[in-house]
Parts: structure tokens; C-alpha cells; sequence
């Protein structure tokens, strides 16, 4: 078969089976309730690179494709419909034509049309001038040219190269449609999609309410009468609420490997999972600041680093070590472990790294009893802190004295953006499992998030190259040697890769989660309540 | 009297006024604004982005512009808009007021109720070991950090009951409303309790030393009824104020109370919107606490004045 | 009434400890707590700042008298050493607070007149706001750091030593002996630093101790906040809000000790101001 008919018929088949598999005996009814972690800064996804945005608002739209929900592993297989009934891809595959379904209105009664589609992506895309606030993705979507609408039921992607994993990005819970005569002020407050829940309020610090959309043009969903959201910012209070059966689950990956064993032994019945959240704990080094512009002195710093200390205090070793991009096997595109064995720093003698640190220091002066006095700079909040406790400690190995500096979030920020800062201890989630999105948003010359100005323009040449390349071994092979070269190169190392535990009743019927990604699966529409 | 009300009034409104640019200046020298919030939080550096949001917000118009356009608003009832929600910082504030007045209201309560009488009772019975006894549990209610009570609280609920009092939908009834807030209020309430018997047994030490006690007795009315119809009445006085001065620190205690609790109200808000560096929330709260403090203080100096016409205040 | 009682030093404390057995408690828990803090190293079992993955929330044992915490780092030892910075603060912040305090309520009452209204006014603005949330303010902006904590602090204690301070100096200068001093063409300076400022000083003492109990307890309300001292100090404050807080349920003693720490210390200061003011306050000097 053609590759094109390859694809409808895998886009049919996958359509055909979220029908059936949610023909079960659903209940109708109930309102489900879940416990959030933090304040979301808005209520507008576009604008936000945060869970606290992405879970709660996710059920108030639809993007054009998304990864089916039954699927563990969110990849290029698992892209189903949503909005796009099909998709067509031309020969060069630089131009994507999507067909629109018909009949979709946005929550306010005004019809769904392919001018919205187009609307989203000139804004997200930068084409036009919007008015939002924030646009944390921009970088994403590089590779289109243009936007045409065809009829009002039709939309084509012009791109500029072949890129495989643009399906990917449009299918992630970050890519919503949004409507073309709803002012970004108005989505930030009070958003307006197609997707199967309504907005009802949102209340700063305290609660967040969707209502079940009758409208929605799935027949027969949702099931739920609607979801709550209540912040509950201490999480021992939040689980104990939990407990206690007030609420029907957490906000994804909130808990501790350790917290999930200790609700499963207050509640046996209660469904958890532990998995990686797509979040890694990162340092940021200054290079263009002494110490840090001293590459020898950076090479020290990271070859004090015991990974696996980090992970066994952070999470009980349950944590991942790899590179940039998430390990095997819940991740795509990590390193296998012979693989990673060759990858300086990532050997599993500790010791021996940290002599060599050692040799090195000790070779530009410093001593055990004159160490290389420092801060490290961190986000005043939990995890930053204690991930930047434990690295304080290890630098101590290498005769670096470490201060740490806790920064308020604007200050953090604002530091960052100055470049005043020598080390700092980062922890940043991404969208998608995805090397486009891993190395364009962070790692490029250009990008607004590469925070420490790495730049390396023949790496940039393997990202355009990985990206135009479409079978997935030899990718694969390539997204392997450039995770090699930035963690060699120092550009910002790797400490671990987190995961997250998500606990719920067992009433709560249909979830789905993903393995390599938390950011995803929360339109909540096949969710139903067993009671 | 009316002229000592008028002097009060206008020393309020300067003591304000000193407040509110107090407050305005704090918040402006420091480094870090709303735009380098929202944009962390987002993770995005584009500078010209960042530069909207500051015009947009008025951030970058001279310091005094700003203050007086804040002032200006503020003498037309209109509190401005809050950085982080866009909505006005009065929708903001104002659903959370009631919350936070419930569980300082309860807590006053709980502090008078569980203070005056173990007070009494500690005064008449001197240096007896039930007086002991009291004066450390009240000198403990005074070294105990508030937070770490409802941390114990919070502790021996879980361990005895499996459950906690947590704030987690708007109570449909009064009584649910105190069943909610007893275990916090108590909390918080528990501290301002010690002082209240502390105050009570000091001052009723003294009334009872006083002459007019004496002759009372020697008049031959019983020893009940000396002690607690004439000298509680003057042992009150100074707890009136105490009232006064206990507000400011039980605001305090609101704080961190209303942080493990989890409860919604206006002292928790505060904390948030420090953190957020939203102006106009932060401002308009501490104004707001500090004319609840003011104003508490002057009703209190008048009750004093009422019930005891003898005081005198010269200055 | 005690004509008869020598005035011997040592004869002097033991006739007071006597008298305030309740202070001499006090006394003697305060002295516990600043030679722990001073020979704070000597005295902790093992280093606060090791961090040990195998020994993560370990029960209170043999090893880890009052357990460990998520970072496997010894409780009693992060106490000991959380005293010397919990006091360091605490006697920093009053000392900076009732000095200046005391400066600015002596020239209140010396200099009088539009100085005197002006810093009235100040006092009332700044008194007009809570302790926690003035604090909270300026630390916030100034962001958590010990030093920034100390100056945080300090600052809300001035108002209100300077009013006492200031209605000291004012009534001194009525006293009988201070005109008799003027009489005599005694300068108002001499007058000032021999006669007023050593009579300032017993109220002034008395003020900084029981500021001393808030002081300590704003700052551990500040670290539990999050806005205190930060790491790598520890602080009693904030070692309830990192760990504590999570773990309440399954390792309750990391909320049980810091919190009794406190509450001791300021207990024993408070028992100990109690008892000077009792001992100095005038009206009790029969």
C-alpha cells in the first residue's frame, strides 16, 4: 500500500477502536474530584508550561489529533483523531492537509471552523501579533512555512523540510484549537473551547470547576456531570484528603514514590502508578562567569556528581539516570545502557569520577582546605531545594563550597535572564517525548529557554538532520550520539530524571495513563464513576 | 471625648497614609516583578514580550505616577486589578474577608472564653499549686509557635481519628461553618488565650490588693461575691486592650494557621500574593490589615475610655 | 523592708534566685541552649550537613538519637546547631532593634519638638502593621537570606522600644535629682549618659527579653514559611515545614523535636524576662 493509504487506514482503525473499546457499561453522573497542587498561572493552555494549567483545562478542548488514549507510549503510532477526521500527507511530505469535522461548536454556539485552526497556529507560530501574554512553545513550530485554509472544512500545513514528529507535537495535551473571535485576555480568565467540558469558574488558590458540555460532539460523552479541581498546596494534606475518600484522585505525578507505598498501605485498594514524569533535574552553568567559564572547572563539577544518590534520596532509586532525552523503557529515545556506559560521567564508578574531579581542581589550586567557593542558585520551593542540598554535598568532593542561594520565582527568573548566576539547580518538565521538542526548545542557538547560551551550530545541523529523518532506527541512532555530545559538551547536565505517582479510587473507571509523559492524557472524556 | 474621637480620627488617617506609601515603596525597590514571574513560570524570555506586559501593566510610568494612581483609585473605591487573575483585586479580597473574620472571630472566643476565667481562678488562688500549674501551661500557650500546634493537631487527628479537619468546599451551615474552623481557631486562638490569662490574673491581682476590696470585705459581703462581680469588672479594663494589641499579632498567627489548615482566607492570600509580587493584592491587603489594626485599636481605646471614665489620656 | 540583707554580690544573686525560682529555671534553660549553640560541634553526635540515602527517615535509635530526616541527616544534631542560629538571629535582631530603638527614644525625649511628632508618627505607621507581616514584606523583597532575616526582624522591634525608651526619658527628666543635677550646672549631656541612660537601662533590659521569645518565634514562622533563614543553616522553622510537613504520618519525630526546641527556648526566656521584671520593676521595690 501507499504510505498514504498506510496512514488512513491506521487513522480508520484507531478511530474505529476508541468507539468500540468505550463501549462498556458506563455510568452516567457524578462530579470528579481532584486535589491540585499549585496556583495555575492562568487558565490558558497556550500560555503555560505548567501541569498545573495543562491537567485542569485540558477537558475544556480539542486539538486536531491525539494520542489514543489506551496507548502507554505516546508516539507517531499511537496518533488518533480529534478535530481532523483524516490527514494526508504530499509526496515530498512538506505539506500536511488535514479534513475537519463537521457539525463542532465552540462552547459559546459559534461554529468550528478550519479559520480557527489557522488562527492558532499564526499566533503559537508567531506569524501573527497576538495578545498573549506568554509563548512558551514558539520554538515547537519552526518548520511551517504557511497556513491554508481550504474550505471551511479543510486546513493544509506547508512546511519547510519533511518533519516526522510534527504530528507528534500537534497530539500533545499542549496543542489545543483555539477559537479565532475569543481574545487571548478572555482565555487567560475564562477559556472557550470544543472540547467535552465547559469552564464554570476558577477561583485563585482554591478551586477550579468544569461542567460536563452537553453539546459535546461525541455522542453520549462525557460521562462525568463535571470535575473539580480543589489547591490544596500541603501535599500531606492533600493525600490525607485523599484518603480519607473526600477526593477521587491527585493531580498526576505530584507524589513521591515514597507517599504512593504509604497511601497503598492506608487504602490497599487504591489504584496508583508510579511512572516518569517527563521532568529532569538539571544544572545550569554559567559560562560566561568565572568559575564556570573555565571548561576544566565545569568538567570537575559534573564528574562529582552520584546520580544514583540522587535518585535513591529523591525517590528510593526509582528515579531514571540517562541524558537528555527520557530512558528506556519507558521512553522512546534514552540510551541503552551499554550505550550510556560510554557517555562520560555516566560510569558506575563514582569514586573514580570524582579523583579525577579531584586531579583537576587540585591542579588549579584548590585544596580540601581552600576550596572554590561558590552559590547555587535554586527556586525556593521543595524539590529545587532539596535536589540543590544534595548537589551542595557532592560538590564537597571536588573541593567546591557551595552556598545555596533559595530565589523567590521573579527573582529566580529574573537572575537567570541576567545571567547572574554561576551554578543553578534546575527542574523542567517537557511537553512531549520528543527530540524535536527536547533539543529545538532548549539546546539551540536561538532558543528563548537555552538558558546558559549553549551553542553549537554542527549540532544544530544533526537536530535539523534527525528531524527531517524518518525511520525511526536510524533516528534514533542519531538522537543517541547528539544526547552524547551535550552531556560531554557540558550544556546542562543531566542529574535525574523524575518520576511521579498518581493515585486514585477504584470507582474512577477509564483513566489512562501515559509511561513517558504526564502532559497528555487528561481530556477525561471516557472517565466514569462506578458507584 | 469628642474632640480626643476628632484627634484619633485625623492621626488615623496620616498613620494610613504613612502606611500606604510605605508599603508602595517596599514592594517597588525590590528586584523581581509580576512580568519576571509570569514569564518563569512559562519558562520564556523573549524581552519584547516581557516589555508588553510591563506598558501594559503601567510598570514602567515614574513611581510617583504610579502611587498616586493607585491613591487616586482607592479614594474612588476602585482597588485596581490583580497582576495574576485580571480580575479586580475587590473580587479578590472580598469572598475571602468573611472566612478569615469567622476563624479570628472564633478564635477570639475560644481565647476569651478558655483566658478570663483560668485567669480568675489562678488570681484567687495564689500561689497554690493550681496556680503553678496554670501559669506554666499559659507561659507554654505563649512559647508554642502557632504553626507547630496545628502541625500536633493535625498529627494527633490523623493518628486518632484517620481524618482531618480540612477545608476543602464552602460549609453549607453555621454549624458546619464551626465545626470546620473550632480545630484551627482553637489553634490559633490558643496563644492569644495564654495572654488574655496571663493579663487577667495580673490585673485581678491587683484589684485585689486595692483598698475598695478591702473595705467590701470588711463591710461583710461574701468573698464570692467581692471577687466576682467588683473586681472582674476592673480587672477587664486592661484586657479590653490587650483585645486591641492581640489583633495585630493574631494576624499573625492567621498566617501560618491558615497555611496548614488550608483554609481560603485573606491572611493566606497575602503570602500568595507576595510570593506573585501582584502589586495591587498585596498592597491593598496590607492597607487593609493595617486599617483593621488601626481601627480595632481606637474602638478599643474608647470602650476603655467608656467604661472607666476616670482614665485620662494626655499627651 | 530589707534593711537588713547584706549587699554582697553573690549574696545579692542567691537572695533573688530565692525569691524567683521560676527565673532561675528560665535562666538556667537559656544557659543550656547558648553553650549548646556556642560549642554546638563539640556537642552534636555526627556533621548536620551529611546527607546519607540509607539512613532516610530513620527512626530514633541508637545511631540517630532523635531520627533522621528525608536527606538522612541527623535530627539532633541539625537541633544543636539550629540553636546557634535560631539565637544568633534572635539576639541579633533585638540587639540591632532595642539599640536603635533606644537611640531614637533617647533623642525623642532630648530633642523634642517637630523630631518628636515626626518619629511619633513613624512609630504609629510602623506599629500599625503586624510583626509577622512586616517581616513577611521585607523579606520577600530583600529575599531569605540570615542576614536579611536579622534585618527584618530588627527593624519591626523599634517602635516599640523607642516609645517605652522615650516615656522613660521623659519622666526621668521630672525626677527631683535630675533638676538638682541641673542646679548645680550640670551639662545635659552629663546629665543624660550618668543619671537618665543607666535608668533606662532595667526597662530596657526587661523589653529585650520578652522581645527575645517573639523574635525567635517570628523567625521560625518566617523559615516555615519559606522566607526565613535558608539553607545550608538550619533552622528549627524551617526544619518543620520542609520534611515535617510531608512526612507527618510516618515520621512524626521530625515534627515533635524542632517544635519542642522552640517552644523551650522561648519558654525559658520567657520565664527568665518574667523574672527580672518582676525583680526590676519599681513598684514591686518595697
Amino acid at each position: 500500500m501507499s504510505r498514504l493509504l498506510r496512514r488512513l487506514a491506521v487513522a480508520g482503525v484507531c478511530a474505529l477502536s476508541l468507539w468500540t473499546g468505550a463501549a462498556q457499561a458506563q455510568k452516567q453522573g457524578g462530579v470528579l474530584r481532584i486535589t491540585h497542587r499549585d496556583n495555575p498561572p492562568s487558565a490558558s493552555i497556550h500560555e503555560e508550561a505548567t501541569i498545573s494549567t495543562d491537567m485542569p483545562f485540558m477537558g475544556v478542548f480539542n486539538n486536531l489529533v491525539v494520542f489514543a488514549p489506551d496507548a502507554k507510549q505516546n508516539r507517531l503510532e499511537a496518533v488518533v483523531p480529534e478535530l481532523a477526521t483524516s490527514w494526508a500527507y504530499s509526496d515530498d511530505d512538506r505539506t500536511l492537509t488535514f479534513k475537519l469535522r463537521d457539525g463542532v461548536k465552540w462552547h459559546d454556539g459559534k461554529p468550528f471552523t478550519a479559520e480557527d485552526v489557522k488562527c492558532t497556529w499564526d499566533a503559537v507560530s508567531g506569524k501573527t501579533e497576538s495578545k498573549m501574554r506568554k509563548n512558551p512553545r514558539k520554538t515547537w513550530w519552526f518548520n511551517i512555512k504557511d497556513i491554508v485554509v481550504d474550505n471551511p472544512l479543510q486546513v493544509t500545513f506547508h512546511l519547510n523540510d519533511p518533519q516526522p514528529s510534527f504530528l507528534v507535537m500537534l497530539s500533545g495535551g499542549f496543542s489545543p484549537v483555539y477559537p479565532c473571535h475569543v481574545p487571548a485576555a478572555q482565555m487567560r480568565t475564562h477559556p472557550i473551547g470544543t472540547g467535552p467540558f465547559k469552564f464554570v469558574e476558577f477561583k485563585q488558590n482554591e478551586s477550579i470547576r468544569l461542567e460536563r458540555n452537553p453539546d459535546y460532539w461525541k455522542p453520549g460523552k462525557p460521562y462525568l456531570d463535571g470535575i473539580e479541581y480543589s489547591i490544596i498546596a500541603n501535599r500531606s494534606t492533600a493525600v490525607l484528603a485523599l484518603e480519607s475518600g473526600k477526593f477521587d484522585m491527585n493531580i498526576t505525578g505530584e507524589l513521591t514514590p515514597e507517599l504512593v507505598k504509604d497511601v497503598q498501605k492506608e487504602v490497599p485498594s487504591m489504584q496508583c502508578l508510579v511512572q516518569p514524569s517527563n521532568t529532569q533535574g538539571n544544572l545550569l552553568i554559567n559560562r560566561d562567569r568565572p568559575p564556570f567559564d573555565d571548561a576544566k572547572i565545569r568538567r570537575a563539577l559534573v564528574l562529582s556528581i552520584d546520580r544514583k544518590a540522587f535518585s535513591d534520596i529523591l525517590s528510593r532509586g526509582v528515579y531514571n539516570i540517562g541524558g537528555a532525552m527520557l530512558a528506556p523503557p519507558e521512553g522512546l529515545w534514552g540510551w541503552s545502557k551499554e550505550f550510556m556506559a560510554t557517555v562520560p560521567g555516566y560510569g558506575a564508578d563514582v569514586e573514580k569520577s570524582r579523583e579525577e574531579g579531584r586531579k583537576i581542581m587540585a591542579s588549579l589550586g584548590y585544596s580540601a582546605e581552600k576550596p572554590l567557593q561558590l552559590k547555587v542558585s535554586t527556586r525556593n520551593i521543595p524539590d529545587y531545594r532539596d535536589a540543590a542540598v544534595l548537589l551542595i554535598d557532592h560538590m564537597k568532593n571536588v573541593y567546591i563550597q557551595g552556598e545555596l542561594e533559595p530565589l523567590d520565582s521573579a527573582v529566580w527568573y529574573a537572575r537567570l535572564l541576567k545571567k547572574d548566576y554561576s551554578v543553578g539547580m534546575n527542574v523542567q518538565g517537557t511537553g512531549i517525548d520528543d527530540p524535536d521538542v527536547m533539543f529545538f526548545e532548549n539546546y539551540t542557538c536561538a532558543s528563548e529557554r537555552n538558558y546558559t547560551a549553549y551553542c553549537n551550530k554542527d549540532l544544530e545541523t544533526l537536530f535539523r538532520k534527525q528531524s527531517q529523518t524518518r525511520d525511526f532506527e536510524a533516528r534514533k541512532k542519531l538522537v543517541w550520539e547528539i544526547d552524547k555530545t551535550l552531556q560531554e559538551d557540558g550544556a546542562r547536565p543531566i542529574v535525574y530524571q523524575a518520576q511521579g505517582g498518581t493515585c486514585w479510587w477504584p470507582h474512577v473507571k477509564g483513566l489512562h495513563l501515559a509511561v513517558n509523559s504526564i502532559y497528555n492524557h487528561w481530556r477525561l472524556d471516557d472517565v466514569w464513576l462506578e458507584r | 471625648m469628642l474632640t480626643y474621637l476628632i484627634r484619633r480620627l485625623l492621626l488615623m488617617i496620616v498613620t494610613l497614609f504613612g502606611v500606604s506609601v510605605a508599603i508602595f515603596l517596599l514592594l517597588r525597590i525590590v528586584p523581581g516583578n509580576i512580568a519576571d514571574i509570569l514569564f518563569d513560570s512559562a519558562g520564556m524570555i523573549d524581552p519584547s514580550e516581557k516589555q508588553k506586559i510591563i506598558a501594559d501593566l503601567g510598570l514602567d510610568l515614574p513611581l510617583p505616577l504610579q502611587y498616586w494612581s493607585w491613591l487616586n483609585g482607592v479614594l474612588h473605591g476602585e482597588l485596581g486589578f490583580s497582576y495574576v487573575s485580571e480580575k479586580p483585586v475587590i473580587d479578590e479580597i472580598l469572598p475571602r474577608i468573611p472566612i478569615t473574620a469567622r476563624l479570628a472571630g472564633l478564635a477570639l472566643v475560644f481565647a476569651i472564653c478558655a483566658g478570663v476565667p483560668l485567669g480568675v481562678i489562678s488570681a484567687v488562688k495564689q500561689n497554690t499549686k493550681l496556680d503553678y500549674a496554670l501559669r506554666v501551661l499559659s507561659l507554654s500557650g505563649l512559647s508554642m509557635p502557632s504553626f507547630w500546634l496545628g502541625l500536633l493537631i493535625l498529627m494527633a487527628c490523623v493518628r486518632w481519628f484517620g481524618t482531618i479537619p480540612i477545608y476543602d468546599r464552602a460549609p453549607a451551615s453555621i454549624w458546619a461553618w464551626i465545626a470546620m474552623l473550632a480545630i484551627p481557631a482553637a489553634s490559633v486562638g490558643f496563644r492569644s488565650s495564654a495572654l488574655i490569662m496571663r493579663l487577667t490574673r495580673s490585673s485581678m491581682l491587683e484589684i485585689l490588693r486595692q483598698d475598695f476590696v478591702r473595705t467590701a470585705k470588711s463591710k461583710g459581703l461574701s468573698d464570692n461575691a467581692v471577687t466576682y462581680v467588683h473586681a472582674l469588672r476592673n480587672a477587664l479594663l486592661p484586657v479590653i486592650t490587650t483585645i486591641g494589641v492581640e489583633t495585630a499579632f493574631l494576624m499573625g498567627g492567621l498566617i501560618v494557621t491558615e497555611t496548614v489548615f488550608n483554609i481560603p482566607g485573606v491572611a493566606r492570600f497575602l503570602v500568595e500574593a507576595i510570593r506573585w509580587r501582584d502589586y495591587p493584592m498585596v498592597q491593598n491587603l496590607v492597607m487593609f490589615i493595617a486599617v483593621v489594626v488601626v481601627t480595632v485599636n481606637l474602638i478599643v481605646d474608647l470602650l476603655y475610655m467608656l467604661v472607666d471614665p476616670r482614665i485620662r489620656y494626655s499627651e | 523592708m530589707s534593711a537588713t540583707v547584706p549587699h554582697s554580690f553573690w549574696n545579692n544573686v542567691s537572695y533573688n534566685a530565692r525569691r524567683y525560682p521560676l527565673g532561675v529555671a528560665g535562666g538556667i534553660i537559656m544557659i543550656v541552649f547558648v553553650l549548646a549553640a556556642i560549642f554546638a560541634s563539640a556537642v552534636a553526635p555526627l556533621d548536620p550537613f551529611n546527607t546519607n540515602a540509607k539512613a532516610s527517615l530513620a527512626a530514633p535509635g541508637p545511631v540517630y538519637l532523635f531520627g533522621a530526616d528525608m536527606m538522612g541527616r541527623d535530627v539532633l544534631s541539625r537541633l544543636i546547631h539550629g540553636a546557634r542560629v535560631s539565637l544568633a538571629v534572635a539576639l541579633g535582631a533585638t540587639i540591632i532593634g532595642s539599640g536603635i530603638g533606644c537611640a531614637v527614644g533617647l533623642a525623642c525625649g532630648y530633642i523634642g519638638g517637630w523630631f518628636d511628632l515626626l518619629v511619633q508618627r513613624v512609630t504609629e505607621v510602623m506599629q500599625a502593621l503586624p510583626l509577622l507581616v512586616m517581616a513577611l514584606v521585607i523579606t520577600a523583597s530583600l529575599g531569605p537570606s540570615l542576614r536579611n532575616t536579622i534585618i527584618a526582624i530588627a527593624i519591626p522591634l523599634i517602635p516599640s522600644v523607642a516609645r517605652v525608651i522615650r516615656s522613660n526619658v521623659l519622666s526621668l527628666r521630672e525626677m527631683p535629682y535630675v533638676e538638682a543635677a541641673k542646679a548645680t550646672g550640670m551639662s545635659e549631656w552629663r546629665i543624660a549618659i550618668i543619671h537618665v541612660l543607666p535608668n533606662t537601662l532595667a526597662p530596657l533590659i526587661v523589653l529585650a527579653t520578652a522581645q527575645l521569645g517573639s523574635t525567635i518565634l517570628t523567625e521560625a514562622s518566617l523559615s516555615f514559611l519559606g522566607l526565613g533563614v535558608p539553607e545550608p543553616y538550619p533552622s528549627w522553622g524551617r526544619m518543620l515545614s520542609e520534611s515535617a510537613a510531608e512526612y507527618v504520618r510516618t515520621a512524626p519525630w521530625l515534627v515533635i523535636y524542632p517544635g519542642l526546641a522552640i517552644s523551650l527556648v522561648v519558654f525559658g526566656s520567657n520565664l527568665l524576662g518574667d523574672a527580672l521584671r518582676d525583680a526590676l520593676d519599681p513598684r514591686q521595690r518595697d
